[in-house]
Parts: C-alpha cells; structure tokens; sequence
C-alpha cells in the first residue's frame, strides 16, 4: 500500500482545525514537501493553489472538500469528523490509480438529423464550434422551413451556414446505435446506403400540423396557417361568421394560442367577418401573447371560454354548440370558415422504436429539469424542436443553442469525460451493465464489452449491479470505495453511521449545512458517491460488516435523477438489504433511503438526526 | 484601480448569469461574471423544493448543479460585490467599471468579493442581472402591508422551505387562498403580460401545502391556469379534485374576524367573500430594478413591457456587442432562464469570431 500524506489547504471552514492533528488521528503523515507517492488535499481540485495541483498531476490524490464534510460544534467533535474524512479519502488513495483500459477518440463529425429552424440553427452553431456537420433532411434543400417555423427566419440561417456543414438531400436517418463519441448511423439517400460513424446526434424533424380529432370536416377546418384565404370577405347584408377553435378538448400550448389569436386578429380585420374564439383557458404566457389576445378582444373577436372537452361538434364543424360560462346558456355557432390551431407534432423515427436498442420515449426524454437544452438521457444524443414539444421560433433557437454547446464540450473532453474501466477476464458477458446504464455507454462489442468514449457521467450504477466487479468509471470501484468504507469507519467514534449522498443532492446539502456550522451527529460518516445508483447491496453490506450500526442513503426525489432511474434502483437495493436484515434478525431500520433534493439542507439534516438516534 | 481584460463580461449572478457563464465555458470561452450581491444564485437560493410524492420539476435545484459545474470550470471567474457603474465603448471593446459593495458578510465559496474599483475590458457584455418580483403594495385593494396573514408568495415559498406554515393568528390556517396574477395581465399597471411561472410556482406549493398539511383546504383565484409542461397538464385534473379553483380576481382583501376576507364574483356574477387563515399575492416578474440605468449605460433598447432587449429572435440587442440572458429578457422559469443564457453566450461567441475575422483582415 502506497503512503499517502495529507496536504493541506486552509480554507473557509477549516479554522481551529490542527493539521497535524487531523493527520495523526487519520493515521497519516503531514505533507513533508518534494516528492510524495499519494495524497490527501483538504480541497477541491478547482480550490487548491496551482503548485499543489502540479504537484500532483498524475499522482493518486484525493481531492476532498473538507470544509464541506467537517460542520461545526465543539472542536474535538469537528477534529474526530475531519479524521474520519481524510482517514476514509487516504484508504482511496492508498490504492493507487487505475490505469484507464479504453483510449478510442471519440468521433468529431456531428449528425443533425431533420429540418426547420431547430435543425438548421443547430446545425449552424455545431459548425460554429469547430465540428464537421452532416445536415440529413428528407427534403430537397436546407432551407425548408416546418410548420409551425418563419420560412424567412430558416432561409436566412441556413444561408449562414458554416463551410464545415455539409446537406444531405432526400437523406432518411435508418438507423441508429451507440453513445456520445461513437455513435454509428445508416443513412438512406437517392444515391444508396451508407454507414457513417458519428461523434454525436441531433434529431430536429421538422413539424406538421396534427388536427385534433374533434371530427372536423378537413373540408372546412384549416390549420390557422392556412388563413384568411386571399379576398376573404362578407358583405353588410351578409356577414361572414369565423371561428378559431385553440384547444377545446384541453387547453391549448400558448404557442398554440397565440397562432391562433392571430389568426383570429388576421380574420376580424377582414370586412364583415365577425370571429369567434374558442377555448377553455387562454393561453397567454408566449411573449407578447396576452397583449394580442387584448387586442383581439377589442377588435370585436368574441372570446368563447369553453369547459375543456364541452365543445358539440355537428356537421363536421358546420354547427358548433357549447355552454357559455359566463352566461350560463347554451350558444350555437354556423361558422362559414374554421380554422384550427392543432398542435404541431412530428413523427417518432421508426428506429426508436427498436426496444432492444433504445429504451421508451419516458425514459430517453425524461422531462425531469436536469434534461432541458435538448438533452436525452443517450449521452451524445440531443432531441429538439417539434419531435420535442418545443414552441417555435426562439425556444427552439435556445434548444440548439445549448445543444450544440453541450456536445461539444463532451467530445473535447472539456468536462472530464470519465471511460468505465472493464476488466474483461472477469466479465461474464451478462450484459446487466447494457441495461442497467441509461447514458447507453457499455454495448456488446464483437466478443467484450466496450464502452463508448465521451459518453459516461461516472454514476457508477453498471459497477453497483454488475455481478462480476467488472465495470466501473474511474475511481468508483468496488475495491476503492470499500478501502475508504472501513479505513474511515476505523477513524470515526461513537455510534458509526455512514450516509452515503448523491453528488447532485444529498452531497450538496450536506456541504451547506457544513458551511452554515451544524453539528453532525458524532460517528457519522459521510460517503459522497456520484449517484446514489452506486450503492448496490454489497456496499451496504459491507459497511454494516465494517462496523456501521445503519446505512443511509440520500439520493433525488423520484423523476430528477441525472441517469434516470439511479435513485429508484438505490432505493431498491436498500429496501432489498433492509428485508434480508429483518430476516437475519437484524433490524430493517437499520437500512434507509432518503428523497432529497440539494436546496432541502434541513430535510437532511433532520432525517440524519432522527435516523441516527433511533440507531441507538 | 484594477484592470481586467476578458472575452465576455456577465453581468448577474443568477442562475441565468451562472448559465451563460458555464455556456461559454463548454465552448471554450472564458468570462468574468460580476455579481452585485455577496452570492450567486439570484433569487433561486431562497426557493425550497416542491416535491411531493415526486420531483415537480420546479427546477430549483438546478442551482446546485450549476454551482457544482462552476466550480469545476476554471474558465469562468466569478466577482461578488461588483456593481457596473459606467461603461463605453472604444474601439470595439467595452470598458465596465465595476464598483465594490458594502460586504454583508456572506461570502459565496466560488466567488471573490470585488476589493476595489475595476475596469473589465470585454469584447461582448452579457446582462443577467435578473427581475423585481412585483410589489403588492402598488396593488392596495388585495391588503398586503395592511391586513395580517396577507402575505407574497416568496414569502410563503421561504416560510414552506423551513417547514412552517402560519396564517394571520399565528396558527397552521385551516385555508389558504392563492391570488394570481398580482401585478401581472393587469391593465390598471400597464403590465400587460403573463408572468408565465405564477400559475405553476403557486399549484407546486399547494401541493407542498396539501400534503404537509392534509386538512387545510386551498383556493385559487385565477383567470386562466398557464401550462408549465406536459406531466403538469397531466396532474392538473388531480389538482383540481384537491384544490378549489375559483375563476375570479377578487375585488378586495380585508381584514375579517378569523383572517383575511376576500371578496370576489361569484360565477352567477354576484358578489361573495371568504374568510381565510392566510392569503398568498402571486405576484408576478416585472422589470429588473436597473433596467433604465443599464439601457442608457449600454445603449440597449427595451421592450415593450420595460425588459431588455428588443429583438426577439436572437437576444441581440440594438447596441454591439451586448446581449440579454434569463428574466432580465423577459418572464420565464428557472430552467427556461438556464436554457436562454445558451443563445446569449452562443451569439457573444459569434460576435467575438466576427471581431476576430475583421481585426484579421486588418
Ligand atoms: C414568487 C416567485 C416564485 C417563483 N417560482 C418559480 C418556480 O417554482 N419555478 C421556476 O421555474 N421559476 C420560478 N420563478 C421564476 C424564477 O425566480 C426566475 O426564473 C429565475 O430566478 C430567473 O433567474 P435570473 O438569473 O434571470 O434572475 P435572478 O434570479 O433575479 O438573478 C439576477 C441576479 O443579478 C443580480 N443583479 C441585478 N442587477 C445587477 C446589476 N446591475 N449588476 C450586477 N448584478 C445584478 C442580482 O443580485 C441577482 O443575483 C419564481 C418567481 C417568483 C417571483
Ligand atoms: S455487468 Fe459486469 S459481468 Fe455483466 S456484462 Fe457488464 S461488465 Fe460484464
Ligand atoms: S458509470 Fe453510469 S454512465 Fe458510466 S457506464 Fe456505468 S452506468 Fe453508464
Ligand atoms: S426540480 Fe424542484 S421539485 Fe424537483 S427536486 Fe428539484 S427542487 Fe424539488
Ligand atoms: S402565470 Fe398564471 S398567475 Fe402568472 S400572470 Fe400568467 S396567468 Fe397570471
């Protein structure tokens, strides 16, 4: 086992803590300068001075924010709890670094697979980036605007864009399979097939109106886009009657809405056409949409509320019957024209639809916040514009905006992409890892696992599942995480519990309670981990064998994790562990998961002290 | 005196000064962000978490890991305590001076407080610097400031995040009466815009209401619920079982004998009023308090309803080289504003290339 010093960087939060103190109680030596073989930093990497990190470069180091892990209360509770920190991040570091198994260069080229404003606009900043760009639209031209987007608004990004962008016409996306770096595509063109391998991908079909399904005469009812036809319209003995029906069924997107307001604004400007609007709530929320809607309205455009779903439909729209709200009586409408603000929707590749290569919709686009910026639980892949959902016009603008920046910075590697090392000779090609990562980055290579190489966010769930400890980002392995469980619970007194808590919120609380000085109950030892899907059933099994009195896991609320389901199979595994306690006779109490979000610090901090008293 | 030359200069720490900070960086671009508080995080520091059974996707949370992701990034720089005074533009390049604030004595870990007068040389500005949650004062008819147990809902929203929910008397309420679109859709103000994020904020703590405290009974006064995304379209009908949905705007809040009372139209147009244990103004996002000084300082257009910026499309604004990220722009979420600061970043990116093609061909 290598020595590991500890170096030490003062930092807010740290005062009255003794250095030399805190390295003889976790049993290692106080940084002597020169050359030293591992270490401990009382820092993050981002905090420590410049000299120490080089220092360090390419050394085992262990870079631990300890002002966020010691709290406050007495100094002798606050120096046992920066031994048990330091002790637990030395028994990583002891073990040296694991040489990195995969080196493939993740591919460059960028796939925009689609058409309109979103694909064009990401297309365009793709290439703005620096990255060879393929455009495949199934149109003639990039210039081909959706439904629901400003043809000129598309004509003039894509007459802007980059030299490294190259369009395919009449191209169809087939097929699709890998992750960020290595992605492999079949593209279907007027000259043949070919296969293409892809650094990342974004998916941006363009829009196409989709009429609800009122039963409406297509005859009658047209898009609003469609409106007012040329020289529309009545005469004063005649009055021509329009309706604009914007979500009735259920309320309206307000981009929807505010299509519809103009449409109905474009129609009442006509001469003696009187129009009606129906909905069942307006819309309003689109930028600028509640000052048309008021302009609507005092342009003499009658606003219809309707209960959502109490719109009668007679005649193929011919007659239009509902119960006015505010009036409370029945109303009958013979519009002469109708136009409809359907929502605007585009079609699922079929390749999706493979099951055994891609999950469910649900969970390839969680909508939980953490996957905005067109981002897909696919790490490389990026999903915008109206197979999303999107508004037209600027949101989708943003989406490729963040997209394009997003995939760049994972194939520069400007985020430290981590490749899960694997250890083939004690793989058992179960493929547990396959299904268990949601990013899509282990897959079956000809005959062994490989990972793709820009694509893994280091969750560790495929190393908690995997049977064999074959698999494991960089640093999260069983063997790792297990030296710093048993070197940190032989440093931590009283009453040992360990709180293992999720980087991005369990961790996060615990570090501000830390900065705003709460006192931590005394054994407890926190054990950040980057998902709280890393901590399988051995870990928790381990720790109780190391001396722990309980376990606790803090992970996010249910529909925010990162990898998506990390926080469920964490709770399972713990209920799991918990049942087989109860059965050993051993206390199922002992065992808990936790719900937490980062900016729920007192949550933690009331969980923990509940959760340890009842330990005893 | 200080010097510092960088790329982009944000202005506004909040999540969407943070974002477009971060934007950058993922594309190579390093900035220096000033904050004029002691902290970063903006206005979202002080939201709790509205999860239930599940995450509602309020995005509060986010915040972290915009932080966790700054602190990695040595790209950006962060100043707190920096307040821009006066700028110009010379030869293609903005000269910010950035003057100290008095220190609170809340150090933000990431950021450094501003020591001194500083003048940050940058070829793009991007303003961040936020909204003004409406003042219910100007609305005196709903009583806030005037009648106990009338309170703003970030107040409510700070009094959830501890756990603690007290009306007028000091007392769990029995109810609670949301009012929507305080300052917001509002003729009488001239705020004739949706705030787009009340609807949903103001249901998100109901919910936290209705399961913390099961028996007290929720109202909500509103004209139109907002959408504020798919499965919050699909919840709404469950919302509608537990909560009482009154579409009105009441005409006044006053002091009753057990709370506030409201009083309000009925749906037959007859005038009715509740008593409630505690009544909650969603107030709405208005301008940010120095969109006029800003405007002069940087030669930048407002819009119609007072935000920066005109031109829609790009989150350009009519001055070079300044660009508008988050609330300051206009009304929208947490995770709208992070997603926003992309396009400002991605067009001071473009901007600088462009600087950087003409300096080249001389
Ligand atoms: C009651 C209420 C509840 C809400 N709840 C939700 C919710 O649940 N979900 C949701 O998505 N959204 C919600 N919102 C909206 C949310 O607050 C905003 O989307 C978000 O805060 C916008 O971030 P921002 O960075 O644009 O602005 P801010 O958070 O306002 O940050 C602006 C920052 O700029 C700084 N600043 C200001 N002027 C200057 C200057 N001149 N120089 C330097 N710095 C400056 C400020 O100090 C501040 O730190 C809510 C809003 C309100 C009013
Ligand atoms: S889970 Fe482990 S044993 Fe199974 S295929 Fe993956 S690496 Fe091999
Ligand atoms: S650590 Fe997570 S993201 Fe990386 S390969 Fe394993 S499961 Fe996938
Ligand atoms: S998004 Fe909101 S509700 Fe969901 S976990 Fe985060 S803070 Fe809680
Ligand atoms: S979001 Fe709802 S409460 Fe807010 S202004 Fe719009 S309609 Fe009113």
């Amino acid at each position: 086992m290598a020595r590991v010093c500890l170096i030490w960087v003062e930092r807010p939060g740290l005062e009255g803590l003794d250095p030399a103190e805190v390295a003889k109680r976790a049993g290692l030596s106080l940084d002597p300068g020169g050359a030293i073989p591992a270490a401990v930093v009382t820092a993050p990497e981002w905090a420590a001075p410049p000299a120490v990190r080089s220092r360090l470069a390419g050394k085992p180091a262990q870079w631990l924010d300890l002002a966020g892990e010691v709290g406050g209360g007495p100094a002798e509770k606050r120096l046992a709890r920066a031994a048990a920190a330091v002790a637990r991040a030395a028994g990583r570091a002891a073990l040296g670094t694991l040489p990195q198994v995969y080196t493939a260069q993740p591919a460059q080229t960028v796939l925009v697979a689609g058409a309109g404003l979103a694909a064009v606009a990401a297309a365009r900043q793709a290439g703005l980036l620096g990255h060879p760009v393929i455009l495949a639209t199934p149109f003639g031209r990039a210039a081909q605007a959706g439904a629901d987007d400003e043809a000129e608004e598309v004509s003039l990004l894509a007459a802007q864009l980059p030299a490294q962008v190259e369009v395919l016409a009449e191209a169809e996306l087939r097929h699709l399979s890998g992750a960020a770096g290595d992605f492999t595509a079949e593209l279907q063109t007027p000259q043949g097939a070919q296969l293409k391998r892809f650094g990342a991908v974004v998916l941006a079909p363009a829009g196409g109106y989709a009429p609800p399904e009122l039963g409406l005469d297509p005859e009658l009812a047209k898009p609003v886009a469609d409106l007012p036809p040329e020289g529309l319209a009545g005469s004063p003995d005649k009055w021509l009657q329009a309706a604009v029906i914007a979500g009735v069924d259920a309320p309206a997107t307000a981009d929807a809405f505010a299509r519809a307001v103009e449409a109905a604004l474009a129609l009442q400007a006509r001469d003696f056409v009187q129009t009606t609007l129906l909905f069942s709530e307006a819309r309003v929320a689109s930028e600028g949409g509640e000052r048309r809607y008021r302009e609507a309205r005092q342009a003499g455009v009658i606003a219809a509320r309707v209960a959502a779903g109490g719109l009668e439909v007679a005649q193929g729209g011919r007659l239009l019957k509902w119960r006015d709200l505010l009036l409370d009586e029945e109303v009958q409408l013979r519009p002469d024209l109708l136009a409809v603000a359907g929502p605007v929707a585009a079609a699922l590749p079929a390749f999706l639809a493979n099951p055994v290569l891609w999950p469910a919709w649900p969970q390839l686009v969680p909508e939980g916040p953490r996957f905005s910026g067109g981002r897909t639980a696919r790490s490389g892949l990026y999903i915008i514009g109206a197979l999303r959902g999107t508004a037209p016009g600027r949101a989708r603008r943003v989406e490729a905006a963040a997209a394009a920046a997003d995939l760049h910075d994972r194939l520069t590697q400007g985020r430290a992409t981590p490749v899960p090392s694997v250890r083939n000779t004690a793989c058992a090609s179960c493929l547990t890892c396959v299904r268990v990562c949601a990013h899509g980055v282990p897959r079956y290579g000809s005959d062994a696992i490989v990972c793709a190489p820009a694509a893994c966010v280091a969750c560790g769930m495929c190393a908690a599942e995997c049977p064999a400890e074959a698999i494991a980002p960089p640093g999260w392995s069983n063997p790792e995480l297990i030296a710093g469980l048993e070197a940190g619970l032989a440093k931590s007194a009283g009453t040992k519990a360990v709180l293992f808590a999720c980087g991005q919120s369990g961790a996060q609380a615990f570090a501000e309670l830390c900065r705003q000085g709460h006192e931590w109950p005394e054994g407890l030892l926190l054990y950040p981990v980057p998902c709280a899907g890393r901590v399988g059933m051995q870990l928790i099994m381990k720790a109780l064998s190391s001396g722990a009195a309980g376990i606790m896991v803090a992970g996010c609320h249910d529909g925010n994790c990162r990898s998506v389901s990390g926080n469920l199979r964490a709770r399972l595994r713990a209920g799991e562990t918990a049942a087989l306690l109860e059965r050993l006779g051993l206390g199922p109490e002992r065992v808990e998961f936790l719900h937490l979000a980062s900016n729920q610090p007192r949550r933690l901090a009331q969980a923990v002290d509940r959760f340890v008293s009842t330990l005893g | 005196m200080t010097i510092i030359s960088t790329p982009v200069l944000i202005l506004g720490g909040g999540v969407a000064g943070v974002s477009a900070a971060l934007e950058l960086a993922r594309r190579g671009v390093p900035s220096v962000l000033a904050e004029k508080g002691p902290r970063l995080g903006g206005r979202v520091r002080d939201f709790c978490c509205k999860a239930t059974q599940a995450c509602v996707h309020c995005g509060a949370c986010r915040l972290g890991d915009l932080l966790a992701e700054a602190a990695a990034r040595p790209e950006a720089a962060f100043r707190s305590l920096a307040l821009a005074a006066e700028a110009q533009r010379e030869g293609g390049v903005w000269q910010v001076e950035l003057r100290p604030q008095p220190d609170e004595g809340e150090a933000d870990p990431l950021a450094q407080p501003l020591a001194e007068k500083t003048t940050v040389n940058a070829q793009a500005v991007i303003l961040a610097v936020g909204y003004e949650p409406f003042d219910p004062r100007r609305k005196t008819r709903f009583g806030y400031g005037r009648v106990p147990g009338v309170m703003t809902a970030l107040e409510l929203e700070a009094m959830l995040g501890q756990g603690v929910l007290v009306g007028h008397d000091g007392q769990p309420p029995e109810s609670v009466a949301f009012i929507q679109c305080v300052g917001s859709r509002d003729e009488s103000l001239g705020n004739l815009y949706c705030s787009r994020v009340c609807c949903g904020f103001a249901l998100d703590m109901a919910g936290l209401i209705k399961e913390g405290w099961p028996e007290t009974a929720v109202t909500f006064f509103h004209m139109d619920v907002q959408g504020y995304g798919p499965s919050w379209e699909e919840a709404l009908p469950h919302m509608r079982q537990a909560i009482d949905f009154v579409r009105a705007m009441p005409g006044e809040v006053s002091a009753g004998e057990n709370g506030p009372r409201v009083c309000f139209a009925g749906p037959d147009g007859q005038p009715r009023s509740r008593e409630f244990g505690l009544v909650a103004l969603s107030q709405g996002l208005t301008p940010p308090a120095s969109a006029g000084a800003l405007s002069e300082m940087f030669g930048l257009n407002r819009n119609q309803d007072g935000f920066l910026g005109e031109d829609a499309a790009l989150a350009v604004s009519g001055a070079q080289g300044v660009f508008v990220a988050g609330t300051a722009q206009g009304p929208r979420g947490i995770v709208e504003s992070i997603d926003h600061a992309a396009l400002a970043a991605g067009a001071a990116m473009e901007s600088l290339f462009r600087a950087g093609k003409e300096a080249a061909h001389g």
